[in-house]
């Protein structure tokens, strides 16, 4: 039988996985200052952070490449929420007509891409803003489709035979049972937002966090890699588990966890 | 529920949307809607292609890029799969106090790992197979976590009131369980491989498709840039079908989770294929065969390169790292 941890113990649980947290960032503090690691080439903890505030550029670069992700985000829910919508729930013929295509988009790595699109829309916002959003867009109309599609037939059967209107059923029915996987999709596609994120400013980009690490890279700023290192990561975190947390409130009655 | 369609007109559904596509990059190049200096026609990226597949650097550049992801998602599958199996069934305590730690570190950006680790690594190929199995590790680990943790405990405890043996109950319980759920991993694990391999071998790399497409670019070649992008998404696609069928024909016995394409009609898809003891035994020699023989074109290929630019073929132009290797 597996084991599960028992619910008394949770508080030490929680406890200890902080605890760990806690000792990972003390090590990264300490182990410079003791020359266990060398600080010029591992910077310590303190030293990301201070430069994080005092870096007057550094907020600057750190706001764009948010409004970057969360804009490349916004534009994704946007197209493809409906997109993924409308064809899983109401243009069926349309939809086997246009998934595979959509297979074929979903794989067309936006790296790749970015070739592309530079040369329709130049070097700037609007690219990375597209590539951002393309990688996004794919997670997102699937899990709609996936969510619409796999709604209890059960379900739609009583709701149509209570003498439902379509858009009652739509909001009232479809949308709360699609609900779980659309936001599964919606938290997969951020992550990927913020992996692309990186990568569009790293190619093309002369602001953003992207731009900090791949300058601070080859001057070996440490201290500034560090900084952005940090800012990404804790970015990337803070938004995934917002979403998780939304999700379990959006999504009181039927949460799945699952693997996440 | 959609009517019942002959396989025919079925397949002349599913297609068209790819083949309208593709009718409408011929036609909008042609007539000029859109500049043909960007958008070169489909039929000359097609024959672009071809020149390439004859002159073998598409050969030489795919079995490289192959390479690079076996050995990555190997390493992977090696660390993954035996951490995964211990942390779900036997430190289910110590695999919850690490959990934050392992979340934190799965949503390290890829790019960042790149950086860092050409700092400690330089610029070779163990930073390529380091940051392959960096990124495809996290969802084969969780995946694997999760699938032992929710194994049917009535299975287990069925098979321990049979006296079963510890290393049976592994072998003949635990691992057919779990596989289902750990070959999901596998598939995500390989699509963002593939992702990835094609996004380090552009920012790092003298050779592979992700380079070839990149350096390209670079030199303003534009239909070899439309060909190399063309196959890294064919193949990608290819990639992502042939886990999904694998999948549905290997655990029969589970009903396919996501992104079923034609609703119903898979069901009877389901037993078309699949593979024997023969046929698994085939595909890891093909895949080992891959990863030796792309390893070893890892190694011509960056010698050669090296040489150029070492100025043994001195007096000839090099435009970008590496490219135009000089004839």
């Amino acid at each position: 039988m597996t084991r599960s941890v028992s619910k008394r113990s949770s508080w030490g649980i929680h406890a200890a996985q902080v605890g760990i947290v806690a000792l990972i960032a003390l090590g990264w503090e300490l182990f410079p200052h003791l020359g266990i690691l060398t600080a010029n080439t591992f910077p310590p903890l303190s030293r990301a952070i201070t430069t994080i505030l005092t870096d007057h550029l550094f907020a600057r670069h750190a706001l764009t490449s948010i409004g970057r992700a969360y804009g490349g985000l916004t534009a994704a829910i946007l197209v493809g929420l409906p997109l993924g919508l409308l064809l899983g729930g109401w243009f069926n013929r349309f939809q086997q007509a246009f998934e595979p295509l959509m297979e074929l988009f979903g794989q067309a790595n936006p790296v790749i891409l970015s070739h592309i699109v530079v040369l329709f829309f130049g070097i700037g916002t609007g690219t990375q803003l597209f590539v951002i959003s393309w990688l996004s867009i794919w997670p997102i109309s699937f899990s709609a489709i996936n969510g619409v599609r796999s709604v209890d037939p059960q379900i739609l059967k009583m709701a149509a035979s209570l003498g439902i209107g379509r858009w009652q059923l739509f909001t009232r029915v479809i949308l709360p049972s699609a609900a779980p996987a659309i936001i599964t999709g919606i938290r997969l596609s951020a992550g990927y937002a913020f992996i692309m994120l990186i990568a569009a400013e790293l190619m093309g980009a002369t602001t953003g966090l992207g731009y900090v690490m791949a300058t601070s890279a080859e001057t070996a700023d440490m201290n500034s890699l560090a900084a952005a290192a940090l800012v990404v990561t804790i970015l990337a975190l803070t938004t995934d588990l917002f979403l998780k947390q939304a999700g379990k409130r959006l999504v009181v009655w039927r949460y799945q966890g699952g693997v996440d | 529920m959609p009517k019942q369609q002959s396989a025919i007109s079925s397949l002349l559904l599913r297609s068209s949307g790819i083949i309208f596509f593709l009718i409408f990059w011929e036609v909008s190049s042609r007539m000029h809607w859109i500049d043909p200096y960007f958008l070169p026609r489909f039929s000359a990226v097609i024959t672009e292609l071809w020149n390439l597949a004859e002159d073998g650097t598409l050969y030489s550049n795919m079995i490289i890029s192959s390479a690079r992801a076996i050995g990555g998602l190997a390493i992977a599958c090696v660390a993954g799969l035996p951490l995964g199996f211990a942390f779900g069934r036997w430190f289910p305590a110590t695999s919850a106090v690490l959990d934050p730690l392992l979340r934190i570190m799965s949503q390290v950006n890829p790019f960042l790992v790149l950086l860092i680790s050409t700092l400690i690594l330089g610029l070779g190929e163990t930073t390529k197979f380091a940051v392959i199995a960096w990124v495809s590790i996290w969802p084969l680990l969780f995946y694997t976590m999760t699938a032992v943790r929710t194994i049917d405990p009535l299975l287990i405890k069925t098979a321990r009131s049979m006296g079963i043996s510890e290393s049976g109950l592994l072998l003949k319980i635990l691992i057919p369980a779990a596989l289902p759920t750990i070959f999901t991993g596998l598939r995500i694990s390989a699509g963002i491989t593939f992702f990835i391999l094609v996004a380090v071998e552009m920012l790092n790399a003298s050779s592979g498709l992700g380079w070839y497409e990149h350096n390209a670019a670079m030199n303003f070649e534009i239909n070899g840039m439309y060909a190399g992008a063309s196959v890294i998404v064919l193949l990608g696609f290819l990639l992502n079908r042939f886990f999904i069928s694998l999948e549905r024909s290997l655990f029969t016995w589970r009903a396919p989770v996501e992104f079923l394409l034609g609703g119903a009609k898979t069901a009877t898809r389901l037993a078309l294929w699949r593979p024997g003891r023969v046929g698994i035994a085939a595909a890891t020699l093909a895949i080992m065969g891959l990863f030796v023989g792309g390893s070893f074109e890892i190694v011509r290929v960056n010698t050669e390169r090296a040489n150029s630019l070492a100025g043994i073929d001195a007096g000839k132009h090099a435009c970008h790292l590496g490219s135009e290797v000089d004839k």
